[in-house]
C-alpha cells in the first residue's frame, strides 16, 4: 500500500470517527433540549404556585389583621351606638323645655326681667338653630356608625365567618333563594341561564353560603351594565378534583370583565374599582373568607370585554354512618 | 448556514471532482475549509464556494446548486434516516417538513434561520410548497425535493412560477404527481 493510499484510508477513519462524534453531541443536544424545556415548564409552574401561596399567606395575614381591627373597633362603636340612643332621648328632654319656654314667652307668664335674661341667653346662644341642627347631626351621625357597623360586620365575616352553625343543607336551593332576592335587580334585561346538575348538600352556614352567591351575582349583574346582550351562567355539579369529589358552582357573566393587573387584588378586602361610596371592596374578600372556612375556593378568570367567570369548589363530605 | 451543510458539499465535490480540486477550490478562496456540523459559518462562504465550483467545473451555478440539493437529500437522509421512515409516501414527507423536520433542527442547533415552508393542495395531484427565506436558496430547495422524489421512487413534475429572483416575496415550487 503506497503512503497516500495509507493517508486516505486514515482520513475515512478520521471522517467516521467525525461523524460519530457529531451524531453523539446530536444526542445530548437533544436531551439537553428536551431537559431544559421540561425544567422551564416546572419552573413556571413553581412560579405560579409560589405566586398562589403569596397571595393566600397575605390574605390569611389581612384576616387576622382585620379580626383585630374589628374586634377593636367593635367595643368603642357599642357604646357610642348605647350612647346614641340615650343622647337622642336627652335632647328630646331639653328640647320640651325650650319648647315649654316659648309657650310661657307668647302667653306672657313670666316676669319681664326673666323674660328678658331667658330671650338674651337664647338669642346669645342660637337654641332655636341648635334645636332644629341638632336633628341633622344626630340622623347623620346614625347613619355614619351604621356604615361603621357594616364595615365591622364584613371585617368580621371576611376574617372568620361570624356564626359558625352548620346544617345540611343543598347549595342549588341556596342559589334558587338569592335568585329570588335578586330578582328585581335581573328584571333589567339581564339573562340568567342555570344549568343545576343534582350535587350532594353539605353541612354549611346556609346564611353565609347565600351572602357569597348574592355578592358573586351582585358583581356580575354591576359588570353587565353596559353590555349589550347581558347574560349570566350559573352552572352546579361534581367533579373530581385534586384529592377528593368537589361541588363546583360557576358564576359566568359576558360583562365588561377584569383587566388583568386587577384580577389578583379582586379577594383583597377593600378592593374595589367602584366609584367611592358605591362599593366597599368587601364583598369577594367575605366570599372568599366564607369558603375558606367550609374547607373550600375561589378563583376567577376573566377577559376584558368577554366576560368574567368565578369557580367555586367545594368538597363533597363522605356519607356518615349513624 | 451550518457546517453539515459545507462538509456534505465537500463530500460532493471530492466524489465528483477529487480531493485535489477541493483543496484547490479552498486555496483560491484563501478559506480555511475547517467545518463542524453544528456550528454556524456565514452564507457568503457557502455561496462563494458554490461560485468556485461553478466556475472550475465550467457549469452555471443554480445547476450546482440543484445538483447538490439533490445530494444533500440523499445524505441528510443517511444520517438522519428516522425522517423518511415516519413518512410513507412522498407527498407526507414534504408536508411534514416544516411542521416535524424544522422542529427538530430547532432542538438540535440554535438559530438555525430555517426557511418557512407552508404547504397547500389545489387538487388531489398537485401540492404547492411556499418557500420563505432571506437566503433565498429555493434551487436548493428545489433539488432537495427531486431527490425526496428519487428516494420514494415516485414521479413528479415540478415548476417554480412564482420566486423572489423575479421579484416576488416568496417562492411556488408546485409539485405535480403524475
Amino acid at each position: 500500500m503506497s503512503e497516500t493510499e495509507a493517508y486516505k484510508q486514515a482520513w475515512l477513519r478520521e471522517k467516521q470517527a467525525r461523524l460519530a462524534a457529531e451524531e453523539l453531541l446530536e444526542v445530548k443536544a437533544r436531551d439537553l433540549y428536551l431537559a431544559n424545556q421540561q425544567l422551564m415548564e416546572q419552573n413556571q409552574l413553581l412560579k405560579e404556585q409560589q405566586a398562589l401561596m403569596i397571595r393566600n399567606e397575605k390574605l390569611a395575614t389581612l384576616g387576622t389583621l382585620s379580626a383585630g381591627v374589628a374586634h377593636e373597633i367593635n367595643n368603642p362603636l357599642a357604646f357610642v351606638l348605647s350612647n346614641m340612643d340615650s343622647l337622642k332621648r336627652y335632647t328630646g328632654a331639653y328640647n320640651s323645655l325650650l319648647e315649654l319656654n316659648t309657650h310661657w314667652q307668647s302667653q306672657n307668664q313670666l316676669p319681664p326681667a326673666l323674660a328678658e335674661s331667658l330671650t338674651v341667653l337664647i338669642e346669645e346662644q342660637d337654641l332655636e338653630f341648635v334645636a332644629e341642627d341638632i336633628q341633622d347631626l344626630l340622623r347623620d351621625t346614625d347613619e355614619g356608625l351604621i356604615r361603621l357597623r357594616d364595615i365591622v360586620q364584613s371585617l368580621r365575616h371576611f376574617s372568620h365567618g361570624g356564626n359558625s352553625e352548620r346544617t345540611l343543607y343543598n347549595l342549588t336551593e341556596g342559589l334558587d333563594s338569592t335568585l329570588k332576592v335578586l330578582q328585581n335587580e335581573l328584571k333589567q334585561g339581564i339573562n340568567v341561564n342555570c344549568l343545576f346538575e343534582p350535587i350532594p348538600p353539605i353541612h354549611c352556614n346556609p346564611g353565609e353560603m347565600n351572602q357569597v352567591f348574592l355578592n358573586l351575582i351582585m358583581n356580575a349583574c354591576q359588570a353587565l351594565e353596559q353590555s349589550p346582550e347581558p347574560q349570566i351562567f350559573i352552572t352546579t355539579a361534581t367533579e373530581s378534583g385534586q384529592a377528593q369529589e368537589e361541588i363546583v358552582i360557576r358564576i359566568k357573566d359576558n360583562g365588561c370583565g377584569i383587566p388583568q393587573d386587577k384580577l389578583k387584588s379582586v379577594f383583597d378586602p377593600f378592593f374595589t374599582t367602584k366609584p367611592v361610596g358605591k362599593g366597599t371592596g368587601m364583598g369577594l374578600s367575605i366570599a372568599y373568607g366564607i369558603l375558606n372556612e367550609h374547607g373550600g375556593n375561589i378563583i376567577v378568570n376573566s377577559a376584558e370585554g368577554k366576560g368574567t367567570c368565578f369557580e367555586i369548589r367545594l368538597p363533597v363530605e363522605e356519607p356518615q354512618a349513624d | 448556514m451550518k457546517g453539515v451543510i459545507f462538509n456534505i458539499l465537500e463530500e460532493l465535490v471530492i466524489e465528483t471532482a477529487g480531493i485535489v480540486a477541493w483543496n484547490s477550490i479552498l486555496e483560491k478562496l484563501e478559506l480555511k475549509g475547517i467545518y463542524t456540523a453544528g456550528q454556524s459559518y456565514p452564507d457568503e462562504e457557502l455561496f462563494a464556494l458554490v461560485g468556485e465550483i461553478s466556475a472550475s467545473l465550467n457549469k452555471p451555478a443554480p445547476e450546482i446548486v440543484g445538483h447538490f440539493g439533490e445530494y444533500l437529500f440523499h445524505q441528510l437522509n443517511q444520517r438522519y434516516p428516522e425522517f423518511t421512515t415516519q413518512q410513507t409516501d412522498l407527498r407526507a414527507f414534504l408536508k411534514s417538513v416544516h411542521d416535524v423536520i424544522h422542529v427538530e433542527v430547532r432542538k438540535l442547533y440554535e438559530s438555525p434561520n430555517l426557511p418557512t415552508i407552508t404547504c397547500h393542495e389545489p387538487d388531489d395531484n398537485t401540492l404547492v410548497m411556499e418557500y420563505r427565506s432571506p437566503r433565498q436558496l429555493c434551487i436548493l430547495a428545489e433539488g432537495l425535493v427531486r431527490g425526496a422524489a428519487e428516494y420514494y421512487k415516485t414521479p413528479i413534475e415540478m415548476t417554480h412560477p412564482v420566486c423572489t429572483h423575479k421579484g416576488a416575496d416568496h417562492c411556488d415550487l408546485v409539485i405535480r404527481f403524475l
